[in-house]
């Protein structure tokens, strides 16, 4: 019998003695604290660890987006934060600065991306429009954030220019894109409101309809500057060959009237050139309506 | 009035249902009110004809009124002509595009007319700025046939133009000539595009038929729609609920939720050879290809394919070849073996 020589002083008695107390003071121990409280510990850590287990999941998930993002937009455009991730990463403030300058020039942006697709990340870009102090129509562009970016649909009209300010400015510079897209609906809007505003309230000095097309540039009407003559001495045309203005670049205004000879039919035709070049349509005709009541 | 005229009149307003004559005089604009109140227009749709063709000879109605008058009713009865879409170009670096509409339609006529002496050609103009031509053909020892005639719909500034079916293929190259030119354009080709449906094609190359935009600032749950009718019943468990959401959301990925564009046909025609692991079988060997042709049909296409896969018809994703239909802006194809 080995074992009963071993190091333990005493020998196996003493061994089993010392199991012993051991034992007893271990029971001790137990019966101090009471129950409650051992249990509200072990409950109060299973909280803190599933406290800590959720704040290691939602940092996991960013970690694991941020990268998906980041592979997806391997160019970060270091102006346009577009990417929800980097607002939650704390740039946040960062974002709605920039936003807000956009929000000034009448574009707005909205993280989209759920019009049924989970894959791709979208952006929404509204442009609102405006002339003269009047909010006008506002047209969507929606793009997914892939490369190559592209426009998934919008609601911009057939004939502006859409794939040719994309094809020059989509892919390098996604400012200049909104910001030149922006200038022609502006400018497209701003026309169309001269125009309908011209048909609307002057219709009494036009000899028949305003002839106009969809870009609203080119005009062409006959007129009268005196609203109980009966005759419609002027004809008028007006070209806007730059499609990011709303004042014309070409007018063109006839006399056609049986009085040719005179001197001051002339000298009125020539200022009403002048006057289309320089004033909104519906300005010129407001200020013949207020020289006629004169 | 000329009794050609009289007869093409008469026969016009003979196609008109009664439940639209008074709409569409009213629009014709060529009878006055207070002429058109004098009929009796509860009589006979016989005796209101030719009472009213009475009228119009009395007022010594033109060709060019009764074309007037059928383009009226073309508009109100687009579904009734198969329309085809023909796309136009410039050359890059062309000059803005200052279109003017008399200029338009007197270069169109001129064109024609240089080309053919026999030819009746009539506008109308539309709203969005488009204008409506119809254009009756005729040889030169003929005098153009009234009843047969091509209508154009063509909106300014675009690139596209919309034609009736036309049986006489033969004028179409000096249609297509007058189109190009009036419109300030260089090139024009026929699209693969056909339907009676003239508001889907002009929705479906204008791009006009997804104008749902998301606009919100939060993330918008997708469950909301995937909800269809799994709540019905508490006591019924769906054993492929997972599925059925998955189809149900790659459905709505590649259709959206807008109303599809109608169309009633999607035609494939293939041409290829026949692949076979067996060697030595009798189509094997054949050096042509095979032919054949598919032809889907519906009173609305996209939305029956649409429909297919939550169905359970077919399974999801569609093939893209079905799927690519508006976003092509195609419904013929012509697969060959690459």
């Amino acid at each position: 019998m080995e074992w009963a020589n071993d190091k333990s002083k005493g020998g196996v008695l003493a061994h089993l003695e010392r199991l012993e107390t051991q034992m007893s003071r271990s029971c001790k121990n137990l019966e101090d604290p009471p129950r409650e409280t051992a249990e509200s510990d072990l409950g109060t850590k299973i909280r803190k660890l599933r406290c800590l287990r959720d704040k290691l999941r939602a940092e996991v998930k960013q970690r694991q987006a941020r990268i998906k993002a980041s592979t997806a937009n391997a160019e970060p455009d270091q102006t346009l934060e577009i990417s929800e991730q980097e607002a939650v990463g704390g740039k946040e403030e960062n974002m709605k600065a920039i936003l807000q300058a956009y929000r000034f020039t009448g574009i707005n942006l909205f993280a989209s991306g759920l019009s049924g697709k989970r894959t791709s990340r979208g952006v929404c870009v509204c442009i609102s429009t405006a002339f003269e102090g009047n909010l006008l129509d506002s047209y969507f562009v929606d793009l997914v954030i892939q490369k190559p970016l592209r426009i998934h649909h919008h609601s911009v009209p057939v004939f502006i220019p859409l794939e040719e300010i994309s094809a020059k400015y989509l892919q390098t510079n996604i400012q200049h894109f909104l910001f030149c897209l922006c200038e022609y609906l502006n400018a497209y809007a701003g026309r169309k409101y001269q125009a309908d505003q011209l048909q609307r309230d002057f219709a009494a000095f036009l000899a028949g309809p305003l002839q106009r097309n969809s870009l609203c540039n080119l005009l062409s009407f006959t007129y009268k500057v005196e609203p109980q003559s009966r005759s419609f001495p002027f004809c008028a045309r007006l070209l806007y060959k730059d499609l990011t203005t709303t004042l014309p670049t070409d007018v063109t205004i006839t006399y056609q009237g049986t009085d040719a000879s005179s001197t001051s039919w002339e000298e009125q035709r020539a200022s009403h050139e002048n006057l289309f070049f320089t004033k909104p349509l519906h300005q010129v005709f407001t200020s013949f309506a207020r020289n006629g009541e004169r | 009035m000329d009794e050609t005229v009289a007869e093409f009149i008469k026969r016009t307003i003979l196609k008109i249902p009664m439940t639209e004559m008074m709409t569409i005089l009213k629009a014709w604009d060529f009878l006055p009110e207070n002429q058109l109140q004098t009929v009796n227009f509860r009589q006979r749709k016989e005796s209101l004809v030719q009472d009213l063709v009475l009228l119009c000879e009395n007022k010594r109605a033109s060709l060019r009124d009764a074309a007037l008058l059928d383009i009226i009713y073309t508009q109100f009865h687009r579904h009734q002509k198969v329309w085809d879409v023909f796309q136009m170009s410039k050359e890059p670096g062309e000059d803005v595009d200052l279109f003017d509409m008399e200029q338009f339609k007197s270069s169109f006529e001129k064109i024609l007319r240089r080309a053919l002496k026999n030819v009746t050609v009539s506008f109308r103009d539309a709203e969005e700025n488009a204008v409506w031509i119809r254009i009756a053909w005729g040889t030169q020892y003929r005098k153009p046939n009234q009843y047969k005639p091509v209508f154009v719909v063509y909106y300014s500034q675009t690139p596209y133009a919309f034609t009736s079916f036309c049986h006489l293929k033969s004028n179409t190259p000096l249609l297509s000539q007058a189109l190009t030119v009036a419109s300030n354009h260089h090139k024009i080709v026929k699209m693969d595009l056909r339907s009676r449906y003239l508001d889907s094609l002009k929705a479906i190359v204008f791009k006009q038929y997804n104008q749902k935009f998301e606009t919100h600032n939060s993330t918008m749950p997708l469950q909301e729609n995937l909800e269809l009718d799994m709540h019905m019943d508490s006591r019924i468990i769906h054993e492929n609920r997972i599925e059925k959401e998955r189809v149900q959301r790659v459905t709505q990925e590649t259709f959206g939720d807008y109303p599809q564009p109608r169309l009633e046909f999607a035609q494939y025609k293939l041409e290829t050879k026949f692949k076979s692991d067996f060697h030595g079988g009798i189509l094997a060997e054949r050096k042509e290809p095979l032919r054949c042709l598919i032809k889907f049909s519906s009173p609305h296409l996209l939305e029956a394919l649409k429909s297919l896969a939550p169905a359970g018809i077919a399974d999801a994703p569609l093939s893209p070849l079905l799927t690519c239909i508006p976003n092509k802006g195609m419904n013929y194809f012509k697969i060959r073996d690459k």
